[in-house]
């Protein structure tokens, strides 16, 4: 016993008197100083210019899956959207409200790049404007500068502190989920109210909540299933409009993951050729943080709390998704083209295309994104809004005004306000098999599918049992 | 001591224990460190100071263990809190207890420019 308490306390002795090893980053022995992109050029030149041409730089790209792109490159750089509706209107720039609290810094707050808008032609300039470290440095942050001659640009809020920087700057690794998450989870003006089922508790969330990003689930990282080559990433979801990978499609059902008859009962497998997985696995989206299901610009109002003006904004938490058929095609209303709106005289800022006889098509999981957008009289063509001077002073008929001179040089313009309709799909939050639906979730008399709706004139299930 | 007295020992050890654990948790939760920072920090290191401005992001989280386990009492010996503070005059290291520091220290790392989520202090 005795020997045995003297063996544990000399153990203890010799563990503290372990020297503290110094923490080795990947990066540690590749330079001394963090000096900009120009340090990551060095090596890297070749990987900056594959992700120059990449829809994160460009913020646009070949638009195969747009019906309507007439070959042209789409992206949210020259489209319009019914959330915070232009980048480019939006770029960057800091509006403060009377006490000094910062309400906005821009669109490119979530580009990777130092400030400069990206440009079709590649230059020095353009390359050094790359922020690798935004995306592969884990503890890196940034904020926007005003530099000596009143140019706005972002940098390292660390740039007075070079020994810190030059830290983080060596902590490079493949994108993880928090840093994808610090942009995909935020867009739309607050957490997960754009994408709906983009949530930041996916960087450390439960098997409940996601059973492939959950450390308990499969723990998987956004870039296991969406990394690509050349800095390309796989999956476009539905609302998105360029592909940064045309002609790879991103799937549950690859050899590597599912397999296309992932399930035990044929009858789950027969129903896998004309159902998303995520019908029935995703159940519900918008679980931990409320999403964004309606903005109506036209109604503009002082938020006391947030110390700005802001469009009046319908929060909502465990949605059931809207269910409609998804060949792969989408139809984006573009700016400069004459609003197409459905029967309800929305516009249709982005619908699904596919019906129950194209065999290309399955039933997929929808947010549904409702809006109120300006639309240029004389032409039908939708407007966005420069939403910073807005957002500190409320005038949403000037900030129309000025989106409409910026966007169509239209300088006196007529408008009228329009409801909009966008569809996004729900692909994440991939629930555990005992919570997926079961048949009569969809089948049954209360079930969720409109099957009118879907092109059937009753429940499919429904008139089996009658033709028997 | 018999089994059942040494089952009763433990228990009412265990429970003294927490009873402990509780109260010192109690008393920990009642030092906000944004509140001990922005009293007793930015009161001298605010922006525009002679002294340097210091924000919980101006460091990371490595420098920050570094400051407070081997700069901070060199760098403020013999420093008096200024006027306007609640300590006004009395010296720094002593108007800074070790729980004041301990929480500063902790908010300080925990909004450090490397954390997660990086804090000005208002």
């Amino acid at each position: 016993m005795r020997t045995n308490h003297i063996s544990t306390a000399l153990g203890c002795l010799m563990l503290c008197a372990i020297p503290t090893q110094a923490v080795e980053y990947a990066h540690q022995e590749y330079f001394e100083h963090y000096e900009g992109t120009k340090t990551c050029l060095e090596c890297h030149e070749e990987e900056a210019k594959t992700f120059f041409h990449s829809q994160h730089y460009q913020w646009r790209g070949e638009s195969p899956s747009i019906v309507n792109a007439d070959g042209k490159k789409l992206g949210k750089m020259n489209t319009i959207n019914d959330f915070c509706t232009s980048p480019r209107a939006n770029w960057i720039g800091v509006s403060t409200s009377p006490s000094g609290k910062v309400l906005s810094e821009g669109c490119s707050k979530c580009h990777a790049g130092f400030g400069l808008l990206p440009e079709e032609t590649m230059t020095d300039e353009q390359l050094e404007n790359i922020d690798c470290l935004i995306c592969h440095a884990s503890g890196y942050r940034r904020s926007l500068f005003e530099d000596e001659n009143g140019q706005l640009a972002r940098k390292p809020i660390l740039w007075k502190n070079q020994e810190g920087l030059d830290s983080v700057a060596k902590r490079i690794s493949l994108p993880k989920n928090a840093m994808c998450l610090r942009c995909h989870s935020a867009s739309g003006g607050g957490p997960n109210w754009k994408r709906g089922d983009i949530e930041y508790v996916l960087s450390e969330c439960d098997r409940d909540h996601d059973v492939h990003m959950a450390a308990d689930g499969a723990g998987m990282q956004c870039v296991d299933c969406h990394a690509g080559e050349d800095h390309r990433v796989r999956g476009r979801g539905v609302d998105l409009a360029a592909n940064d990978m045309p002609g790879v499609h991103l799937s549950c059902a690859t050899a590597d993951c599912h397999g296309p008859n992932p399930h035990g009962e044929p009858i789950l497998n027969s129903h896998a050729k004309k159902v998303d997985c995520t019908v029935c696995h995703v159940p519900r989206f918008a679980k931990v943080d409320p999403t964004d299901m309606f903005r109506d610009w036209s109604k503009p109002h002082y938020s006391d709390e947030l110390e700005k003006y802001e469009a009046t904004i319908v929060l909502a938490s465990n949605q059931v998704p809207t269910y409609a058929w998804f060949n792969g095609i989408t139809r984006a209303q573009l700016p400069g083209s004459p609003a197409q709106r459905n029967q309800d005289g929305q516009v249709e800022m982005m619908v699904p295309l596919g019906n129950r006889l194209d065999p290309a098509s399955k039933i997929h999981a929808f947010k549904v994104h409702r809006g109120r957008l300006p639309v240029l009289a004389e032409k039908d063509w939708i407007i966005p809004i420069v939403v910073e001077e807005f957002f500190a002073d409320g005038d949403i008929d000037k900030a129309v005004r000025n989106a409409a001179k910026e966007m169509y040089q239209v300088s006196d313009p007529k408008y009228v306000w329009n409801d909009t309709i966008r569809y996004m799909g729900i692909f994440h939050g991939v629930e555990p098999a005992a919570n997926a639906l079961d048949c009569l979730e969809c089948h049954g008399v209360a079930g969720r599918m409109p099957w009118k709706g879907l092109g059937y004139d009753e429940d499919p299930l429904a008139a089996l049992l009658k033709r028997k | 001591m018999g089994t059942k007295e040494l089952s009763l020992a433990c228990a009412v050890g265990a429970l003294v224990s927490v009873m402990a654990l509780d109260a010192m948790a109690a008393k920990k939760a009642k030092i906000d460190g944004k509140e001990m920072f922005k009293a007793n920090c930015k009161i001298c290191h605010d922006k525009g100071s002679a002294s340097g401005e210091y924000t919980p992001m101006t460091l990371i989280s490595d420098q920050w263990e570094r400051f407070f386990d081997k700069k901070y009492l060199k760098a403020h010996e013999g420093l008096k809190m200024p006027a306007g503070s609640e300590s006004e005059g009395q010296g720094v290291t002593e108007a800074i207890t070790p729980e004041i520091l301990q929480a500063i220290k902790d908010f300080a790392i925990k909004h450090a420019a490397d954390s997660e989520h990086p804090m000005t202090c208002g």
